[in-house]
C-alpha cells in the first residue's frame, strides 16, 4: 500500500498522456456497455417471458390467421387454464415512419393473462366498457403525447381490414411490470376490428396459461395434435420461443455486436498497451536506479502493472457513468424497436471488469520489460 | 521534402513496436467501419438488383410492400391490354400477376423459424425477370405442385434441397429446380404457380403485377393510363424505385449504427495516435531543434509530422481493409421489415467503400497528429538544442 503514492506520481508524470489513455479506455468501456445494453434489450422480452404461457400460431406462418372456433377446442385441452387471443393490426399512425406495435386483443382475458400490463382500476373499467377504446404504453404515450381521452386514428395497413380509417379513444395509459410486455404498444378491442374486417372471426395468435412450466411441452403438443391435418394446422410453443423468433429476425445480432465489441477491446488494448510501454521506456534510467537501490524486480513489476490497472479502472468508471447517462430512452429514442433500453447493473459490472482486464493485459508486457531490465545497460543508456 | 520525408519515414521504422500498435488500433477501427457498411451495401445491392429498369410493378394505392397489397382479378386483363406492356414471341403480354405469402421455415444456422417469402407467379414471370437463371433442375411446370427455390434460400433454410417435398398451405410441393438472380432478393424466395397457390392459401386475388414495358421510356404513359382508369385503385412504380425504397429504412439504420459506433471508436484510436505522436515529438526534440537550426521552417516541421502521422494511420487503414476483406461475399440475412420477410444477402465490400475506409484512417491520422505537430514546430530552437 505504501507504493500507491509512487504509482499515482508516475501516472501524473505526463498528465496529458494519462488523460488520453484514461479517455480511450473510457470510450471503449462506454461502447462496450452500450452494445451489451442494446443486445440485452433485444433479448429482454424473451428472457422475461412467462414460462407458464404458451402461444399458438398457424403452422404455415404468423401472417396467417385461424378461426375463433379454435378457442373452444384449445380450451378443452387438459392443462389449459386460461386462454386469450390477439391480432396484429398493423395500423399506420399518420405516416409509416411512426411505426409502433398495435394489435387487437380480447380485452378482458388479455389483461387477466398479462398482469404485466398495469392499469388503475378506473382505467381498466373504462377500457373494457368502451368498444372503441384503446390503451397505450407510457413510452408510446410520451413519444406522441397521447393523453387519456385523446382520439387516435389509424390508417389500415393490411387490406383485410378494409380501407376506412379506424378511430380509437385512449382510455388508459399502462405501465409495464416486466419486460415480457413493452411499453411502446397500443391495444384495442378485437371485436371492434372484427366487425369491420372483410373476413370475420379471424385470430392471429392464441395465448394459453398452463399451471406449471413442465406442462408446457405436453400441452403444446396436445393442442397441435388437435388441428393436425385440418386446413388450419397450428404450431404451439412457449412464449419465450415465440418472442425469441422475433429477435432472430434481425439476423445474427449476437455475432455482429459481439465482433464489434471484440474490436473495441482489441483497439483499446493496442492504445493502452502502447502508452504503458512508452512510459516505461521513458523511465528506463529511473527504474534502473530503483533496482540499484535494492527494489526487487517483483515490486517494479507490480508498480508498473498497478499503474496500468489504476488508469484503466478510472477510465472504466468514467465510461460506465457515461453509458448510464446516455443509453436511456429519454436521450436516444428507439421507437419501440428495442423493448428495454438501458444499461443495467450486470452490464456495469461486466464493463468494469473488462476495463480491469484491459489494464492488466496492457500493463503486462511493459511491466515484464521493466522488471527484467539489466541494470548496467539501463544506467549506461541515455534516454 | 526529400531529407525531411525520409527522416520521418525512418523514425517511424525505428519505433516499430509503437508504430505497429498505433497502426493496429486504427486498423481495428477501419475494419469495423468497412464491415458494418459492407452489410448496408450488401443489403441494398440485393434489393436494388431485384428491380429491372425496364419493368414496372403495380400495387394497391398506399401499399408499401407486396405483402400488404391487393390486385383484384378483374384488374389483370385491363393492365395486360395496355399498349405499353411488351409482348412475347407468342404475342402474349409479358406480365406476371403474383401472390406473395410468408411461410415459416427453420434456418440452417440456428433452427429458428424464419419468414420465407413464397411467390406465386404467372408463366411469363421468367421472361419478365430476365436475370433469373436455373442452375440446377428445371422450371416448375405450370398447373403442378412444383416449386423452384432461390439459391440463397437453399443455403439459408432447411428442407429445400432439390427433390424434397415442402409442406405449406395445406399441401405438399416438390422442389424441381434451383435458380439464381444476380444475388437479388428473389434468390431468398420460393416460386410456384400462382393459380395453385391462391387456393392453397385461401386467397382470391393477386397482390402485385409486374410487367415488362415495351420500352423503359414508356413508364410515364403507363402510369398515366393506370391512374386515369376509374376502375383501378392501383399505383404503378418503376420496379427499381420500389426495391430501392424497400431497402431504405434498413440501410439507413445499419449506416447510422455503423457510423455511430466507428466514430466513437475512432476517438479512442485518435487518442492513441496522439499519444504516439506526442511521444515521437518528445523523443526527437533535439533533432527538431537541429532541423530548425538548419533552416527548416516551422510550417515544414508541422507538415512533416502531420505527414508522418497520416502515413502511420494509412498503414493502419490498409491493414484494416485487408482484415475486413474476408467477409466479402459471406452470406447472411436479415428481415426486410417493410415486407416482413427474411432476405439473404452477401457482405459487399466495394472499392469505394475501401477508399472510404482509407480516407477515414487518414482523417484519424491528421486529427491525432495535428496537435503534436504544432507542438514540434513551436519548440524554441535554443532550448531544444540544449536538451539531452
Amino acid at each position: 500500500m505504501k507504493f500507491i503514492n509512487l504509482v499515482l506520481k508516475s501516472a501524473k508524470r505526463s498528465k496529458r498522456r494519462t488523460l488520453l489513455t484514461v479517455m480511450s479506455v473510457a470510450i471503449a468501456v462506454f461502447l462496450f456497455a452500450s452494445l451489451r445494453a442494446v443486445l440485452d434489450g433485444f433479448n429482454a422480452g424473451a428472457e422475461a417471458s412467462s414460462s407458464t404461457r404458451i402461444v399458438t400460431i398457424r403452422s404455415t406462418s404468423l401472417i396467417f390467421s385461424m378461426p375463433t372456433s379454435h378457442a373452444e377446442a384449445i380450451k378443452s385441452t387438459p392443462g389449459v387454464q386460461d386462454i386469450t387471443w390477439a391480432n396484429w393490426f398493423g395500423g399506420i399512425y399518420k405516416d409509416p415512419q411512426n411505426f409502433f406495435a398495435n394489435f387487437a386483443v380480447e380485452p378482458e382475458s388479455y389483461l387477466r393473462m398479462y398482469p404485466e400490463i398495469v392499469l388503475t382500476p378506473e382505467e381498466r373499467k373504462a377500457f373494457l366498457d368502451d368498444r372503441t377504446a384503446c390503451i397505450v404504453g407510457d413510452g408510446l404515450a410520451k413519444r406522441f403525447g397521447f393523453k387519456v381521452g385523446d382520439k387516435i386514428t389509424l390508417q389500415v395497413g393490411i387490406p383485410i381490414y378494409g380501407t376506412q380509417d379506424y378511430d380509437f379513444t385512449v382510455r388508459g395509459i399502462y405501465t409495464s411490470a416486466g419486460a415480457a410486455v413493452d411499453n411502446q404498444s397500443m391495444m384495442f378491442h378485437w371485436k371492434y376490428v372484427d366487425e369491420r374486417s372483410l373476413v370475420k372471426g379471424q385470430v392471429g395468435w392464441y395465448v394459453m396459461q398452463v399451471a406449471h412450466p413442465d406442462q408446457a411441452t405436453q400441452v403444446s403438443m396436445a393442442i397441435d395434435q388437435k388441428f393436425a391435418n385440418s386446413p388450419n394446422e397450428t404450431k404451439t410453443d412457449t412464449e419465450k420461443a415465440f418472442q425469441s423468433s422475433f429477435v432472430s429476425m434481425f439476423g445474427n445480432l449476437n455475432l455482429l455486436l459481439g465482433s464489434i465489441a471484440l474490436a473495441v477491446v482489441i483497439t483499446t488494448l493496442f492504445v493502452a498497451g502502447n502508452t504503458m510501454a512508452m512510459s516505461v521506456r521513458e523511465r528506463t534510467t529511473e527504474i534502473a536506479v530503483m533496482r540499484t537501490l535494492g527494489f526487487p524486480s517483483l515490486t517494479i513489476f507490480l508498480l508498473i502493472a498497478g499503474e496500468g490497472l489504476i488508469m484503466s479502472i478510472v477510465g472504466g468508471i468514467v465510461g460506465v457513468t457515461l453509458a448510464r447517462v446516455v443509453v436511456n430512452p429519454d436521450v436516444i429514442p428507439t421507437g419501440g424497436f428495442i423493448p428495454v433500453f438501458g444499461v443495467n447493473n450486470t452490464n456495469l459490472v461486466t464493463a468494469l471488469a473488462l476495463s480491469a482486464l484491459i489494464g492488466a493485459l496492457a500493463g503486462l508486457i511493459p511491466a515484464t520489460m521493466a522488471s527484467r531490465l539489466k541494470i548496467v545497460d539501463a544506467l549506461r543508456r541515455v534516454a | 521534402m526529400g531529407l525531411i520525408g525520409s527522416y520521418n519515414l525512418r523514425s517511424m521504422i525505428v519505433r516499430k513496436a509503437t508504430a505497429a500498435m498505433t497502426a493496429g488500433g486504427i486498423a481495428m477501427v477501419v475494419a469495423v467501419f468497412v464491415m458494418t457498411l459492407a452489410i448496408a451495401q450488401g443489403f441494398r445491392a440485393t434489393l436494388v438488383a431485384s428491380g429491372s429498369p425496364g419493368n414496372a410493378i403495380v400495387l394497391r394505392k398506399g401499399a408499401t410492400a407486396e405483402t400488404v397489397s391487393a390486385v383484384l382479378r378483374p384488374d389483370v386483363p385491363i393492365i395486360e391490354s395496355l399498349p405499353q406492356v411488351a409482348r412475347g414471341a407468342d404475342g402474349r403480354p409479358l406480365a406476371s400477376s403474383e401472390l406473395v405469402v410468408i411461410i415459416a421455415l427453420p434456418r440452417q444456422t440456428d433452427n429458428q423459424p424464419a419468414n420465407v417469402p413464397v411467390r406465386g407467379v404467372s408463366p411469363k414471370a421468367f421472361e419478365v425477370r430476365e436475370s433469373l437463371a436455373m442452375v440446377d433442375g428445371r422450371r416448375f411446370a405450370p398447373g403442378t405442385r412444383e416449386i423452384n427455390v432461390g439459391r440463397l434460400a437453399l443455403g439459408r433454410f432447411k428442407g429445400l434441397a432439390l427433390g424434397s417435398d415442402v409442406k405449406f398451405g395445406a399441401a405438399s410441393w416438390k422442389v424441381v429446380g434451383v435458380f439464381t438472380a444476380d444475388d437479388a432478393a428473389f434468390e431468398s424466395e420460393l416460386w410456384g404457380d400462382v393459380d395453385l397457390m391462391m387456393p392453397a392459401f385461401q386467397r382470391d386475388g393477386y397482390q402485385s403485377m409486374t410487367v415488362k414495358l415495351a420500352d423503359p421510356s414508356m413508364f410515364d404513359s403507363f402510369r398515366a393510363a393506370i391512374e386515369g382508369d376509374q376502375r383501378l385503385y392501383l399505383k404503378p412504380q418503376r420496379e427499381q424505385d420500389y426495391y430501392a425504397e424497400q431497402s431504405q429504412a434498413m440501410t439507413t439504420v445499419i449506416r447510422v449504427f455503423g457510423t455511430f459506433v466507428t466514430l466513437i471508436l475512432s476517438i479512442g484510436a485518435v487518442f492513441g495516435a496522439m499519444n504516439t505522436m506526442y511521444a515521437a515529438v518528445a523523443y526527437r526534440t533535439r533533432e527538431i531543434g537541429t532541423l530548425r537550426a538548419l533552416g527548416f521552417s516551422r510550417i515544414r516541421i508541422v507538415t512533416a509530422f502531420l505527414a508522418e502521422s497520416i502515413a502511420l494511420a494509412l498503414v493502419g487503414g490498409v491493414i484494416g481493409c485487408i482484415l475486413a476483406l474476408p467477409v466479402h461475399g459471406l452470406s447472411t440475412g436479415t428481415t426486410n421489415f417493410t415486407s416482413f420477410s427474411e432476405v439473404a444477402f452477401k457482405f459487399r465490400i466495394t472499392p469505394a467503400l475501401m477508399a472510404g475506409g482509407l480516407i477515414f484512417s487518414a482523417v484519424m491520422g491528421a486529427v491525432g497528429g495535428l496537435l503534436p505537430a504544432i507542438r514540434a514546430a513551436r519548440i524554441p530552437v535554443a532550448r531544444a538544442l540544449r536538451e539531452i
